[in-house]
């Protein structure tokens, strides 16, 4: 069956948006967070059909969850807990009902003003889980770890940057790395008392952040991170030091980047330029031994890329994918769902 | 501060309605006296008391306000944003088409695009529906009522503007499309028709409406139906039934594909209706005096149309109709005749806005329909989105009293307007821009006037705009940014995050303003900060002299550190000898020498030596007593060990 792409508009910029998994049926409902808008707020949508027989499915939503600021960040530390962060600083970890979807969703701790310039409001940039564990990072250049099971705050790196942080990815369960406003990365050793990073490097020469990192789904050691000028770098942290490859790829700065929960050899980055992109990254499984230079640039043909979506004339700040469903957020106000995404 | 909408009651409801202004009164005693007011941003203002009372007793507070009034804007209420974005995607898509079209025929695509409108407005109108049918509170559904007016009348506008202007009708006979136009908007006795056809019972003409129903579809021009209706009428057997049914059947249709010229067509067409008129004199028809309105009306009779008229709300409804039956090789240029015609069925009564503003649009006066439609309460989005599609399709030409051509002048003034009204929204600025941007040059001068107010509240946002900025290629916009960036961390004392931003800037004043602060820091005894930024800094140090030396003094500091003795010398005479150290941080610079000169092994040379003398002695005003004594000595001291040294290395 050919892409199906449905938009619909909803009235708010959406920041992140989040399938909630389901263990034996087919995902319906979501997370919204929105951003840059007067009152902002985490919804649950779910998908409906109004029509039996018709295959349109419309989101519906469920419940509102009201922030003050914008919604940074939302992510899983269990099947039905996030972690979400805010621009005033705050990360709250809310549980939706997995009986009932329509509930709303009940905070279960809340960290209030966790980055802070003293008095002054600063935003908490991003998060990331694992475990349970939660990294947050803020403007202010600190890294906090939480725990989500006792609501304590294990450790703290102050001035962990002199910039602000804008991005994080757990490696292993005591590493984490963070990307700031220059692009620089650096790898921290949790178990470390002293606040050094354990290793650092630049991501390009152009001092333009860095806005997401991930790590490969099977082969850890493979961090990919977007950058604000739209490219995208790729290191082994085995060699280390210089991203293996630099690609230049969107036009604009990448917002989201998600390896298939099913299929790792799959990539979907999207960006500001309102590009949806999907990388097909089966190279990089195929690592060659040889240590350096293990994504031959040349070969175009180990690494295609599609678009999902004719380009937007507005930013997509998010994407989500579940099996053969992708989901997107769009600074037009609108989410989309593709379905029909071969993996 | 409260921000208060146009909650406030019309004070005077004797204004002249021609006179727009309207009167609030303000509901606060403090602006009983004098009051002042102030623009702020974008179409917000502030009303404060001019006189304030100092009270100096505390307990007797006078309660002061200060008023923020601002209009209140439709298109921001949640169910139309959904419009506002959804009509931006295809604002953008047609101007691209335009771009590309100057040498090729568009005229398809544009068709394409203006239906997307309209049935963007058509979901719009189907979402207010669905929101009014579940709002409770009445004074709410109200407001969603007349919103569903308005936007129904857009729709029925832009169709019609649709066929006259964008479409390319083949032969320029309009009568198919203006039947299709009356029987989308004015569906009148559809249903009933629809009803009786499936109960498809003889002697329908018991049901109360079933002559309305026939003369209705006759009048519509489905002729199919109508037949149909009356076969099921139980004396249709009647011979005066065949009649008009065989003359409704043989009516000639006229068609461009028919390999009938127009001239050819219009001899068969008067010969058909002279024939019915001559059915119609022969009196055959009198016992059925609802078949005999039947025919009088396809004979064109104008007082037959009279008769009809009176069972509609509007004169749209017998426009087709009367068209079909008089005229039905109109073409769209001609139809301001028949359109003239019906008006008057209604006599001399006041006409409503839609009436004035489809009369215009028949008579083909666009300048008169844009001016009309300004008046509707969408704050602009119907006018500028219609100009646009129009001036595109280059169906649009305005000349003011010097007959100068001001179309271009008049799309961009509406479009500009429309942007900044957008642009003072907190999420929609990013829609605005995209409209300022499409009429340069001006455009984006507003717009970057306007993005520099954009209050930014995180790194984020402040991302956005600069991303947006550049897109535009508004460099000034990603300084100003940036360098608001810079002032406000160097305000909270964060020297890294302000280097950062000023470097981004690539403004030379701001990287200087901060890498002083630094410093000047650093001499009151604070340590270094940011050594992880300035480490690594590369190109953006060479921004400005004070920048590149605090990196290299941040440098030295580092190579102290890790015990590189030799090297940090060399760096720190290199920074000696480069005479870029501000003023204040020579005392620093030199002192920094003594422990290198006192250290075990002798790092400095003999030349070096002298250099840090000559230095010393030059800028003597920067290092005096005791300190320079002790400095003095210590050069000496490194002298005499170096001085043989050296000699021995050559």
């Amino acid at each position: 069956m050919p892409l199906d792409v449905q938009g619909t508009f909803v009235s708010q910029k959406i920041n992140k948006i989040r399938w909630i998994p389901e263990d034996y049926v087919e995902t319906k409902c979501f997370f919204t967070g929105s951003w840059d808008d007067e009152a902002n707020s985490i919804k649950v949508w779910n998908f409906e059909r109004i029509n039996e027989d018709e295959d349109v499915e419309y989101p519906k939503q469920l419940s509102e969850y009201k922030v003050d600021g914008d919604i940074t960040e939302i992510k899983f530390t269990d099947k039905n807990t996030i972690a979400a962060s805010t621009s005033d600083g705050n990360v709250r970890l809310l549980e939706i009902s997995s009986y009932n979807r329509q509930t709303p969703l009940r905070e279960i701790f809340s960290w209030k003003k966790l980055h802070n310039f003293g008095g002054e409001q600063c935003s908490c940039t991003s998060l990331d889980t694992m475990e349970g564990d939660v990294a947050t990072i803020g403007e202010d250049g600190n890294v906090n770890i939480l725990s989500s099971r006792t609501g304590d705050i294990s450790r703290t790196i102050t001035g962990a940057d002199s910039c602000s942080l804008h991005s994080i990815c757990f490696l292993k369960h005591n590493e984490v790395i963070t990307g700031n406003l220059r692009g620089h990365m650096k790898i921290w050793d949790l178990r470390s008392p002293n606040n050094k990073p354990a290793a650092s490097f630049l991501l390009a020469g152009d001092e333009l952040a860095a806005t997401c990192i991930i790590h490969h789904p099977t082969q850890p050691h493979y961090i990919l991170a977007g950058s604000e000028s739209g490219s995208l770098a790729v290191w082994d942290l085995r060699i280390n030091s210089f991203p293996a490859s630099l690609l230049k790829a969107h036009a604009a700065g990448v917002t989201e980047m998600q390896f298939h929960p099913e299929n790792p050899n799959k990539l979907l980055t999207s960006s500001i330029s309102g590009e949806l992109w999907d990388w097909n990254m089966e190279a990089m499984t195929k690592s060659t031994k040889t240590s350096e230079n293990w994504m031959p640039l040349e070969d175009k043909n180990t690494m295609s890329v599609n678009s999902l979506m004719p380009p937007l004339h507005k930013p997509i700040n998010t994407i989500n994918c579940n099996k053969g469903r992708i989901l997107c957020g769009a600074d037009n106000e609108a989410i989309y769902l593709i379905k029909n995404f071969k993996y | 501060m409260n921000i208060s909408g146009y909650s406030k009651t019309p004070a005077d409801s004797t204004l002249k309605s021609s006179d727009r202004a309207k009167t609030f009164i303000l509901p606060e005693k403090c602006f009983e006296k004098n009051i002042a007011c102030t623009w702020r941003r974008g179409n917000t203002f502030t009303i404060y008391p001019r006189s304030q009372t100092v009270n100096k007793t505390p307990t007797n507070t006078i309660d002061n306000k200060i008023l923020n009034i601002r209009q209140e804007i439709l298109l921001f209420t949640s169910i139309l944003r959904k419009l506002v974005n959804e009509s931006n995607g295809t604002f953008l898509s047609l101007q691209k088409v335009a771009e590309n079209a100057k040498n090729s025929d568009h005229q398809v695509e544009f068709l394409k695009l203006s239906r997307q409108y309209r049935s963007i407005v058509r979901v719009c109108i189907e979402s207010l529906q669905e929101a009014a049918d579940k709002e409770t509170d009445n004074l709410e559904k109200n407001s969603l009522l007349s919103y569903i007016t308005i936007f129904y009348s857009i729709e029925c506008i832009w169709h019609l503007c649709e066929i006259l202007f964008i479409d390319n009708i083949p032969g320029d006979i309009v009568l198919p499309f203006l039947l299709e136009w009356v029987r989308f908007h004015f569906p009148c006795h559809e249903q009933t028709a629809a009803q009786m056809l499936e109960a498809c019972e003889r002697g329908s003409e018991d049901h109360p409406e079933y002559w309305d129903t026939v003369v209705g579809m006759v009048v519509q021009g489905r002729i199919d139906v109508a037949r149909a209706l009356l076969k099921l009428h139980s004396s249709a057997e009647l011979n005066e039934f065949k009649l008009i049914d065989n003359s409704l059947r043989t009516m000639p249709v006229y068609s461009v594909y028919g390999g009938v010229s127009s001239g050819e067509f219009t001899i068969v067409w008067k010969h058909w209706q002279a024939e019915c008129r001559s059915k119609l004199t022969s009196q055959a028809l009198t016992s059925q005096p609802n078949l005999e309105l039947i025919m009088r009306l396809m004979v064109g009779e104008y007082t037959a149309f009279e008769s009809v008229r009176r069972k509609y709300a509007s004169w749209f409804d017998v426009l087709g109709g009367y068209v079909l039956f008089t005229r039905p090789w109109t073409r769209s240029r001609e139809l301001a005749a028949a359109a003239d015609a019906c008006a008057a069925l209604d006599g001399p009564h006041s006409q409503s806005h839609l009436d004035v503003v489809i009369r215009a649009l028949l008579e083909g006066d666009l300048h008169q329909v844009i001016h009309e439609i300004q008046q509707m309460s969408d704050n602009g989005w119907f006018a500028t989105h219609l100009t646009d599609i129009l001036f595109h399709c280059g169906k649009l030409q305005i000349l003011d009293k010097h007959q100068t051509d001001v179309t271009k002048r008049l799309r961009d003034s509406l479009i500009l307007e429309y942007g900044s009204l957008l642009m003072d929204h907190k999420s929609l600025w990013s829609v605005g821009l995209s409209y300022m941007a499409s009429c340069p040059p001006e455009g984006l001068r507003r717009a970057e006037l306007l993005l520099e107010k954009i209050p930014i509240e995180s790194e984020a946002k402040a991302m956005r705009i600069i991303a947006e900025a550049k897109k535009y290629e508004l460099s000034g916009v990603v300084r100003t940014v940036c360098g608001c960036g810079c002032a406000a961390r160097l305000a909270g004392g964060r020297a890294g995050g302000s280097l950062c931003w000023a470097a981004r800037a690539r403004c030379p004043r701001l990287c200087a303003r901060a890498a002083h602060r630094v410093l000047r820091a650093y001499t009151a005894g604070v340590p270094l900060p940011a050594a992880d930024l300035l480490l690594t800094a590369g190109p953006a140090l060479l921004l400005d002299d004070a920048l590149l030396f605090l990196g290299k003094y941040c440098d030295f500091h580092r190579l102290y550190k890790s015990k590189e003795f030799k090297n940090a010398a060399k760096l720190l005479i290199s920074l000696i000898t480069s005479k870029i150290a501000p003023e204040y941080f020579w005392e620093t610079l030199l002192l920094d020498t003594l422990p290198l000169l006192e250290s075990e092994e002798p790092v400095f040379s003999s030349t070096d030596t002298y250099e840090i003398m000559l230095c010393l002695e030059l800028r003597a005003k920067y290092l005096e007593g005791e300190k320079a004594e002790l400095l003095r000595l210590a050069l000496v001291r490194n002298l005499a060990r170096t001085a043989l040294l050296d000699g021995e290395e050559e």
